[in-house]
């Protein structure tokens, strides 16, 4: 793992030794005892994407919802979806969730594919309408560019955070502002290439706190299809599916807490810790 | 209210209108070019078989496939994708950088769009071209013939060269669209400005500048491009030869506007 270009937002997890050291360890704050036995059950995790295939095998069933967001004159609304996955991605990031936590309840909000116009637009109503759910986690394999839509976005990731509703941004791979993968209120996460999806780093120096499994990612990909695929659109529904266990054995807790029992338990190398042993060997 | 702006500042604009014109007939078409040698970077670092770039086109809204380069690259140039579908769609959509290793293993990928470029890929990564108002194209890589797969270091290469071809249509867009500049010189020097205001004053400053047509003005342009290859002492001889005309021309007119 010492290749010598890395990608921006990827780097940093490429060689855990060198940057990734950190003293962060809540004793008793084990991976058992942060989810262990946790199935994800009674956790809503909304998908903001492309839609989601609910009939593909790697759903089993478990999404409960699709909306999507419609232009009209009087501003984005959101309404029942009829529409497929057009891509695949969101299918994607739904299976990589469940793969994790079987168990949760998939609310798909599609803002993506019919029709572009006002795409920024209404990527915050969908993530708005998800707010407003009250849903416990919600999973953003993209994000904007749009500065006009800075102080929408910024807003509306205040209002999650401030109510416990866990947002899990995919960061983009270019070092532009892009929002909200950014801003501290939501989980950033980038791709790293090792093949564990329980492999988690924290990421001492942000934007991007949380390193997931997103290079080489076997996928489930539309129309019932399977593929392998490499972006950090794949690392963040790792990151929603840890976050969904430990709600659903926490129900309450705050992205704050959640945040520093993701870090205590991150593989980041440091000092020896017997009981992390224990969880990992649990898991 | 086109008559209020003060004649000073109009003419001023409509000389730089000129201007750019001019400049983008002499050079040729330099953002094709910028992002041809771009691709052609890109094939030859990946050692892939096909690299692209598809910019996105409104009214239909479309990604059009500009420059391809590799050994099975041709056939993409020309080609046109709802910016809905695909990989290049889901990159386009999101601004979100993907790689997929096994697309063509999977019987039910969707494999119209590739077919029509005449090569079917095994693999694709692509990454989005971001400028400040969002997502103005992709670039795509077709198969690295040394793996299977696409590694972090190509992703953040990918983006590298992404970034390259951005500023290139940036650059070479300011040239491209000098109504769009003149917009919004026109609604920064007066907000209040209306629409049509704006409308007005822009056509009049580029009246004369669309070099699709073929003027006489436009063909004394394209000789003058083709000086280009000239050496000095003939380009030397061509100005004075010009200067005789143009001062001839002088004597025996009235200055009109250049058409």
């Amino acid at each position: 793992m010492s290749e010598p270009y890395l990608p921006a937002w990827s780097e940093v997890f490429a060689d855990p030794r060198r940057g990734l050291r950190r003293s962060l360890r809540l004793r008793g704050v084990t991976r058992d005892w942060a989810w262990g036995g946790s199935t994800g059950a009674g956790v809503r995790v909304g998908i903001i994407d492309s839609g989601l295939e609910n009939d593909h095998p790697q759903l089993h069933g478990r999404v409960v919802e699709n909306v999507t967001v419609e232009m009209t004159d009087d501003g984005p609304r959101v309404v029942p979806d009829e529409l497929r996955d057009l891509y695949g991605h969101g299918t994607a990031c739904g299976a990589i969730i469940l793969s994790l936590a079987p168990e949760v309840e998939i609310v798909s909000i599609r803002v993506l594919g019919a029709d572009l116009r006002g795409k920024g637009t209404a990527f915050a109503a969908g993530l708005e309408w998800a707010i407003e759910q009250r849903l416990e986690v919600c999973n953003l394999s993209l994000s904007s560019k749009s500065e006009s839509l800075y102080p929408v976005f910024h807003d509306l990731a205040d209002r999650a955070y401030f109510q416990s509703t866990a947002l899990i941004s995919a960061a983009n791979n270019v070092p532009a502002p892009s929002y909200p993968s950014l801003f501290s209120s939501v989980f950033s996460v980038a791709a790293h290439g090792e093949p564990d999806p329980w492999r988690l780093y924290y990421n001492p120096t942000p934007p991007v706190e949380f390193g997931a499994w997103g290079v080489d990612v076997p996928i489930a990909w539309k129309d019932g299809g399977s593929t392998v695929a490499t972006g950090n659109s794949f690392a963040a529904p790792h990151v929603a599916g840890l976050v969904a266990l430990i709600l659903s054995k926490h129900p309450g807790l705050s992205p704050f807490e959640v945040k520093a029992i993701l870090a205590s338990v991150a593989d980041n190398p440091g000092r020896r810790h017997p009981w992390r042993r224990r969880a990992v060997a649990a898991q | 209210m086109a008559d209020e702006a003060p004649d000073a500042a109009l003419s001023a604009l409509v000389a730089a209108a000129r201007r750019s014109s001019v400049a983008r007939r002499v050079q040729g078409d330099v953002e094709t070019r910028l992002l041809q040698s771009i691709v052609e970077a890109t094939v030859r670092l990946f050692d892939a078989e096909a690299a692209s770039i598809a910019l996105f086109e409104s009214d239909p809204d479309r990604l059009e496939f500009r420059v391809a380069a590799g050994e099975k690259g041709a056939g993409a140039v020309g080609l046109t994708v709802p910016p809905t579908q695909g990989i290049a769609g889901y990159v386009y959509s999101t601004g979100q950088a993907l790689a997929l290793s096994d697309v063509a293993t999977d019987p039910r990928f969707n494999r119209d769009a590739a077919e029509q470029t005449g090569y079917v890929p095994r693999s694709i990564a692509a990454a989005p071209l971001l400028d400040e108002h969002g997502t103005a194209g992709v670039l795509q890589v077709l198969d690295k013939r040394g793996s299977p797969t696409f590694s972090l270091r190509d992703m953040e290469l990918l983006a590298v060269f992404a970034g390259q071809a951005t500023v290139a249509i940036a650059a070479a867009r300011v040239q491209r669209d000098t109504a769009r500049l003149l917009r919004s010189v026109l609604t920064g020097l007066d907000p209040a400005l209306a629409e049509s205001g704006v409308e007005e004053l822009v056509s009049r400053m580029t009246a004369g500048l669309d070099d699709e047509e073929e003027t006489p003005f436009w063909r004394l342009v394209d000789q003058v491009a083709r000086l280009r290859g000239l050496s000095d002492s003939e380009t030397t001889l061509v100005a004075d030869i010009l200067e005789v005309v143009a001062a001839h021309a002088a004597r025996s007119q009235r200055p009109r506007a250049l058409r």
